[in-house]
């Protein structure tokens, strides 16, 4: 009884809504990024060029990865939540759209059907809860490829694999030679989680996670994703992650550090894996040591060897809340496909879901990388969307402990399954 | 729970002839435990001087050389470059976090302790009883509903949302030593004070107040080691960059430093200089402040 | 202002700002966490009230047993470990060499470092391929240097930095006590002609009787809440080999924002620690120096 009342008087008191503004003075925005010093001054100097021309006070404010999507949460409905808030659009948005806490932008969009086509479907796509659209596009495209080491490869006289048999062949030829064959940050069950979107989407096609992701029934228990957990297990036993993956982190780069000081032959990793390394390993990429190719196809599998999975990108939406709701959605369509912030996208190594920069992705730095991510993208008949993220994130912690379980080889697939048919 | 023995020893000792008088039985060499502490040197030894050793090296070096040698060039560079990524903010958080809960724990709980002690009411015994319970509630067991109600009241991502948490859950531990460090003033002092005329006011400003000391520096040190170490409380009520406290920016760091093992270790050696400060100017208080509150 | 003895007693409101600050931030959230255990709340909007839902799921999940038998194995780890070692060196260190001085102050070194700063150093230590593990590892027959991937090993790894952490300030407390033991009863078992063991377990053993029980309660209601490291250095990995109890609510709560369920944890956690503490309470017989107490 004490409880019930302490918790309700607790709970009355947290409505009101962010930011405060009159008419007549500049409208307030607080807009919500992840930390990356080599985006957010492009953000800072669209959002100066904008206030500069409009009557707004537009504020950026960043937070590091790790934290975001906690803080996110809490703020949220809270008085100290954002007017625009990054987001990973799929699931991730839907549990906002839910909680009726984004404004829908079609009719923005409706608007200016320019803009609407200005970006690739796609990847637009992930930006829509139940056909309506509440995130845009503010990133460049990430999706997750096979990396090589060409140092590696060249010594051992093989080639980067085109399909998953050469794939477990290129296993056996380096761990004959002592090298790790795939670095794998298997303490981290995200970087685990890459093989199993790729096997699934190869083995069954992209509708095999799409019905998961839909939450029908027995879509957990699909012989295809059996399948793939299976090749999974067998990849391991093969011993294509070397015996100590499990100790092997990604936030402190020891993945990527295996790989690039040629520890390791192959990465799967996101494209972002491209500016770690140039950072932490400037050699490796000016030598050009740094190779790269799509997931091999899986020989008699019903998935497209093209489509891809990872980050389509990342998106701004807008919080329903707002009190300067107007301002914020007219910003965000007046910047995000401007010539300004899409040519800084690229002038920091980003590829922008923009149709037809590839011309101007061809006259910067790394052309060959960032042309081959536009064009992986840009052909790809799907994007799959990485699956914690697109999966609520309860169900997301259960799919990550249980993937590191079956990495162990402390669960069968068939267990992986059953348990996630339960998690909710 | 077990603090009357933590400050057993300190109550006998003044009783006892400092340790160096007269002939000891300990002069004699002992050989397991003199094995056993020699191992364990070792094992302490080796992780902190890689630590040390390691913020002096080039990011270079580290690749090249084995993890103990001796850098052949020191340098400074890894820990200028951490005042550039923010470690002063750390360090002022971290500074305001422990002095502002230490200040807000000393401050109620005093007053509490000599109510505990002079007041003989039953109500006042039965409050007693609910810090002794308090003792016993984890403080990760709570931290659902203690970020529910910052949020509500509006404090989420401030300093002042990690200090009152911390203080609360110092509390008990403090009243249970300062109405120990009381209970230790003679009952007379109290009297004599009271046919005076005196005021409970005045008897604590003039008889409480200055007795209490080394209990109040004890506190004060394990208290404001406590909140100086925190991580759950900031990881769960603060965000923003501006709030970050030390260990979350360690933390941090590790990500953003990624390989760049040199400057983390660097930042970890910045982050032990202030207790080390109070270790080499106060190391008896500080290690009564450590037996004070008997750990976490 | 009336001279009367009782009057000049200090009231009750003495104590009023320590038990409201308590009761808001300490007991307050005891309750709502009872209350937020049946509700579902995703951290966003209000909590829903759903009965008993939560607790049904209880039954269902398959990490709770594991959670729990991780956290006793774990407290049983580091008392083993942890109270003979810091037994046998606080003894050594209490002799007055100077040797054994110098090297008592290496041994408090890990006191300066919070949890934080001792994580992210292991981390980097037990890099299987770029730290101390990947060329010492042979020597502790684990050539592959997966100490904290390996779910055989990984808890055992946790409880030994735990001790690391931790030992340095049991051996404090074992070194003073030890200093407190009256010279004469060695003199006297010297006279007896009694060797030095003999000695070590017919004198300083039985005189560090309450020391050992204060120290061995500290780790056992200690290990209930190692939860920070263990989040810092595993993340409750590989699998769920290292996920104690805290870190699953932890988890459940603030990674899959299932704050009701986190709740129930929550709710089965301070269960749990209230009667460990009950239990050690009735076993140390310190229940009766708490009454002796209250008398005073």
């Amino acid at each position: 009884m004490l409880a019930a009342t302490t918790a309700v008087a607790l709970t009355a008191c947290g409505s009101s809504g962010p930011g405060t503004s009159k008419p007549g003075e500049p409208s307030k925005v607080s807009v919500w990024a992840l930390q990356d010093a080599a985006v957010n001054p492009i953000a800072t100097s669209s959002i100066d060029a904008y206030n500069k021309a409009n009557n707004t006070k537009i504020e950026l404010v960043t937070y590091v990865n790790d934290a975001y999507k906690q803080k996110l949460q809490v703020a949220m409905g809270s008085p100290a939540a954002p007017d625009v808030f990054f987001n990973w659009g799929g699931g991730n948005l839907a549990e906002f759209v839910k909680a009726n806490q984004v404004a829908p932008l079609d009719d923005a969009l409706a608007k200016n059907p320019e803009l609407k086509a200005k970006f690739l479907p796609s990847v637009l796509d992930v930006g829509k809860v139940d056909g309506k659209q509440y995130g845009l596009p503010m990133l460049g495209v990430l999706p997750v490829v096979l990396f090589i080491n060409k140092d590696v490869f060249a010594a051992a006289g093989v080639q980067p694999p085109k399909t998953y048999a050469d794939l477990l062949n290129l296993v056996d030829v380096f761990k004959g030679k002592g090298i790790t064959p795939i670095a794998l940050a298997g303490s981290q069950g995200w970087t685990e989680l890459m093989w199993l979107e790729y096997l699934l989407d190869r083995i069954g096609g992209a509708d095999k996670f799409a019905n998961i992701a839909a939450g029908k029934a027995g879509a957990w228990q699909d012989p295809a994703v059996v399948k793939a957990l299976g090749e999974i297990q067998n990849l391991v036993k093969r011993g294509a992650f070397g015996t100590n993956f499990a100790s092997v982190n990604y936030d402190n780069q020891g993945a990527s550090k295996l790989f690039a000081t040629g520890k390791a032959a192959m990465h799967l990793m996101g494209t972002w894996d491209f500016s770690v390394q140039k950072e932490a390993n400037p050699d490796f990429i000016k030598n050009g040591k740094l190779g790269f190719s799509a997931f091999p196809a899986y020989e008699g599998g019903a998935g497209d060897p093209k489509s891809v999975v990872g980050n389509p990108s990342n998106y701004y939406s807008v919080n329903a809340a707002s009190k300067s709701k107007d301002a914020s959605v007219d910003f965000l369509v007046k910047s995000l496909a401007s010539e300004q912030y899409v040519n800084g996208l690229i002038d920091a190594g980003q590829v922008p879901a923009i149709k037809g920069v590839e011309t101007t992705l061809k006259s910067k730095p790394n052309a060959d990388f960032t042309g081959f991510t536009y064009d992986l993208v840009a052909n790809a008949p799907s994007f799959t969307q990485s699956w914690d993220q697109a999966l609520s994130p309860s169900v997301s912690t259960e799919l990550l402990t249980n993937l590191q379980k079956l990495f162990l080889g402390q669960i069968t697939p068939d267990a992986f399954v059953a348990n996630m048919a339960k998690a909710k | 729970m077990s603090l009357d023995l933590a400050r057993r020893p300190a109550h006998r000792s003044r009783s006892v002839p400092p340790p160096s008088a007269g002939p000891r039985r300990r002069g004699r060499p002992n050989f397991p435990a003199g094995i056993a502490a020699t191992v364990w040197l070792l094992i302490v030894a080796v992780p902190v001087y890689f630590v040390v050793i390691t913020g002096f090296r080039s990011q270079d070096q580290y690749i090249e050389q084995g993890p103990l040698d001796l850098p052949t060039s020191p340098t400074l560079d890894n820990f200028t470059s951490l005042f550039d990524l923010g470690f002063t903010r750390f360090l002022t958080n971290s500074l305001v976090v422990a002095f502002g809960t230490v200040a807000l724990v000393l401050a109620v709980a005093l007053p509490a302790a000599y109510a505990i002690v002079r007041n003989p009411s039953r109500s006042v015994r039965s409050m007693f009883n609910v810090f002794l319970l308090g003792l016993a509630v984890p403080a990760q067991a709570v931290i659902v509903p203690i970020y529910l109600i910052i949020t509500r009241l509006q404090l989420y991502d401030t300093l002042l949302a990690i200090i009152l948490p911390t203080a609360a859950f110092s509390l008990p531990i403090a009243i249970v030593v300062l109405t120990s460090t009381l209970r230790d003033i003679p009952g007379e002092l109290y009297e004599a004070m009271t046919v005076d005329g005196a005021t409970p006011a005045r008897v604590f400003g003039r008889l409480v107040l200055p007795l209490s000391r080394p209990g109040l520096v004890s506190v004060g040190i394990f208290v404001g080691l406590g909140a100086w170490n925190g991580f759950l409380f900031p990881l769960v009520l603060t965000q923003s960059q501006d709030q970050r406290v030390l260990p979350l920016g360690l933390w941090n760091f590790q990500s953003q430093y990624g390989t760049n093992v040199p400057g983390l270790m660097a930042a970890v050696v910045l982050s032990a200089l202030p207790v080390l400060a109070l270790y080499l100017f106060g190391r008896r208080h500080l290690l009564s402040g450590l037996a004070a509150g008997f750990g976490k | 202002m009336t001279t009367s003895k009782a009057a000049a007693r200090p009231g009750i409101i003495w104590a009023a700002p320590a038990v409201l600050f308590f009761a808001a931030f300490g007991i307050l959230p005891v309750f709502a966490v009872v209350y937020l255990s049946f509700t579902k709340w995703n951290g966003l909007g209000d909590p829903v009230w759903t009965g008993l839902s939560n607790w049904a799921a209880l039954a269902d999940d398959s990490e709770l047993f594991n959670g729990i038998g991780k956290t006793l194995l774990l407290t049983v780890v580091s008392w083993v470990g942890q109270t003979p070692l810091a037994l046998l060196i606080g003894v050594w260190a209490a002799g007055t060499q100077r040797s054994r001085a110098v090297l008592s102050t290496l041994f408090f070194l890990p006191l300066l470092l919070s949890t934080a700063a001792i994580s992210v150093t292991f981390v980097s230590l037990l890099d299987p391929n770029f730290g101390l593990a990947a060329d010492y590892g042979k020597y502790l027959g684990v050539p592959d240097g997966n100490f904290l991937g390996s779910p055989e090993k990984a808890l055992y790894v946790i409880a030994f930095v735990i001790a690391w952490q931790f030992v340095p300030f049991h051996t404090l407390l074992y070194q003073s006590a030890t200093r407190q033991i009256p010279v004469s009863l060695y003199e006297a078992a010297q006279l007896d002609g009694a060797t030095g063991v003999r000695q070590f377990f017919s004198i300083t053993l039985p005189q560090l009787r309450n020391t050992i029980i204060a120290s061995s309660v500290l780790i056992l209601v200690g290990s209930l809440t190692y939860f920070e490291m263990i989040l810092l250095m595993t993340n409750g990995g590989p699998g769920t080999a290292t996920r104690v109890l805290p870190l699953h609510m932890y988890i459940k709560g603030f990674v899959g924002f299932d704050m009701g369920y986190a709740s129930v944890l929550a709710v089965v956690l301070v269960t749990l620690g209230t009667a460990l503490s009950v239990v050690v309470v009735r076993l140390t017989g310190y229940h009766r120096m708490t009454s002796d107490r209250e008398g005073a």
